[in-house]
């Protein structure tokens, strides 16, 4: 055992309970080899990155999942939620919410934006948990090996939408129909709620481009709202089977499959926000 | 398959092979072609060694319609490309891109040449944040002008053979490799790898992919049986971290910012005269770059089976 890895599972174990370091040993992943697979992903990572979003996850957001039993536990999966939050605090909430409430537990592969690579320390970090870049090839790959994709439909630009305009989705891209249609992966339309009150961007600072970055965002408090987020997954939508492979490039269809998943989207949201107590409740 | 000529003969890669078909009785001869005197390995009654300067035209079209029609070779192994980084100018060009081009257009004219497998390498690949990091055959290829002459001529090499696919009466084959990392190969990593303290860029830690020579070997002989013609990535079986690979080769690792290993390295290419050059190698400290070898899978059969010898190396 080499010292990275060794060094995470040390942390690991100081930050997880020994029953869930115990559920996930019993991680799918491939591994080509020295431990990790083609992409970086390692599995003493995935637990140490579990571990310091345990706290964020249990205490300080509250997380509650809802049917979660709609995550297909094995095969190409996308699951599509909405984005916001000034950094992406919902995407890592949402990772171990999709870790724990698997069975044998699936690592959702967070597709990144493509100056993610370039971030020194968070690329190696977001690869050894399992993220990659936002590319064609890489998903297409990850999708034919089964694996559970996460692609936030409404792209970077939602993560810091103005308040006023929380929870009113942007128009999703059509990649991830693209995607589901032509590798006949089942998405998961899920919402996220709380997340879009959680941390408001105050304003951002767009010549601000170090290593890639499109600005700087700045958040209205210094550290984020304790909100109560609560994950909603719908059931999937098979748009492969409304749809046949080959018609995954015609654009047409591809924005009219995007526009189905987003509809469930906001349906999700319209759902989770009547149910819900109140912000911090 | 009954004669194979084999160029860059006398490197670790080159001595493999032709050791490999040597021990295959389907075939008749190995024309072995290299720049050293003399063959300087075990002699064989089956094996036919001859010094070329494959920078001649003169010198190839005599090679190929002299002894190699001579022993009926059906099949050209062409993986002589120039190894020294530092090098470069009209001879380095003459040997990289202009004997590749001989070989293949006099390979196309020849009464007994049927297959041309042109061994090719991973570094024609252009490595950045926008690009996969699992890199298929379709990937951008290096056409930076910053980039040293060898990388520009391996590119230029790679696709002067390719653009006579399904042109040519040659099964031709372009095998893209992972890098060897074996002495004399003109492996950077080898050359990297050679110091007890390898420096790194500080918040990075990329995934590699190596390739052991006889996993090499066996993409080239797999190249020489296929009915197929196109081009392969040949991954290695190793898939590892950069900092785990400096660790497993029994290194310390030490990571700083970025922008000093150039000059760092520059100054070490100048006092020791060692090969390794950070600029070449920047793209790849940083961002990810790991062969898909699925086409190779699929048409060759081939599948990487050989990790590289750790202990030895480590022990070297």
């Amino acid at each position: 055992m080499l010292a990275a890895p060794r060094i995470a599972r040390t942390v690991a174990r100081a930050l997880l309970h020994p029953r869930e370091l115990e559920r996930l040993r019993t991680l799918r992943w491939s591994d080509a080899g020295h431990g990790y697979d083609l992409m970086g992903l390692n599995p003493d990572w995935v637990a140490l990155g579990a571990g310091i979003v345990r706290p964020l996850y249990d205490v300080y957001f509250r997380v509650t999942s809802h049917d979660a039993k709609n995550i297909p536990p094995s095969g190409g999966t996308i699951v599509a939620p909405n984005h916001s939050g000034t950094l992406p605090i919902d995407a890592s909430l949402l990772y171990l919410d999709v870790l724990r409430h698997t069975s044998p537990p699936r690592v959702p592969r967070f597709v990144a934006d493509t100056f993610v690579p370039q971030l020194p320390f968070i690329s190696t970090f977001f690869s050894r948990v399992g993220a990659v870049s936002g590319n064609r090839t890489t998903v297409r790959r990850l999708l034919d090996e089964g694996e559970l994709l996460v692609i936030f439909p409404e792209g970077t630009p939602a993560i810091n939408k103005p308040f006023r305009e929380r929870y009113r989705l942007y128009p999703f891209r059509v990649g991830h129909a693209e995607l589901a249609i032509r590798h006949r992966a089942p998405v998961v339309p899920t919402a996220i709620i709380g997340a879009e009150e959680m941390w408001p961007t105050l304003t951002r600072i767009e010549r601000f481009r170090a290593f890639g970055a499109p600005y700087l965002p700045v958040p209205a408090s210094p550290v984020p709202l304790p909100a109560h987020i609560h994950v909603y997954y719908s059931e999937p939508v098979l748009l492969h089977e409304r749809w046949t492979p080959d018609q995954a490039d015609d654009p047409r269809v591809t924005r009219e499959a995007a526009r189905l998943v987003q509809d469930a989207v906001q349906r999700l949201i319209d759902h989770g926000l009547r149910d819900r107590e109140g912000v911090f409740a | 398959m009954t004669g194979v000529l084999v160029t860059g003969a006398t490197t670790p890669l080159g001595r493999a092979l032709v050791r490999s078909l040597l021990e295959e009785d389907a075939v008749d001869a190995v024309l072995a072609v290299a720049a050293e005197e003399k063959w300087p390995f075990e002699e064989d009654a089956r094996l036919h060694y001859l010094r070329v300067d494959l920078t001649r035209e003169r010198k190839i079209r005599d090679l190929l319609f002299g002894i190699a029609r001579d022993l009926e070779i059906d099949s050209v192994v062409h993986s002589a490309l120039h190894r020294d980084v530092r090098d470069h100018g009209p001879g380095v060009r003459a040997l990289n891109v202009g004997s590749t081009r001989q070989m293949l257009f006099l390979s196309e004219q020849h009464p007994t040449i049927r297959r041309f497998v042109f061994r090719s390498y991973a570094d024609v690949y252009a490595i950045d944040p926008e690009t996969p990091a699992v890199i298929g055959e379709e990937h951008p290829l290096e056409l930076s002008s910053t980039m040293p002459q060898l990388v520009r001529d391996r590119v230029e090499a790679d696709v002067t053979v390719c653009t006579r696919m399904g042109m040519a009466p040659l099964h031709i084959v372009v095998l893209r490799c992972a890098e060897v990392p074996a002495p004399n190969s003109g492996s950077q990593l080898w050359d990297y790898l050679q110091e007890p303290v390898c420096f790194r860029p500080l918040g990075y830690d990329p995934m590699i992919n190596v390739l052991s020579i006889e996993d090499s070997v066996r993409a080239t002989r797999l190249a020489l049986r296929t009915e197929a013609q196109g081009v392969f990535n040949i991954p290695g079986k190793d898939v590892l971290p950069l900092s785990e690979a400096i660790a497993a080769w029994g290194r310390r690792g030490i990571a700083v910012p970025g922008p000093l290993l150039g000059p760092m390295y520059a100054l070490r290419a100048a006092t020791r005269g060692s090969q390794f050059l950070y600029d070449l190698n920047r793209a790849r400290f940083h961002f990810s770059g790991v062969l898909d070898g699925r086409r190779a899978r699929e048409v060759l059969g081939y599948e990487p089976a050989h990790s590289l010898d750790w202990p030895a190396l480590r022990a070297a």
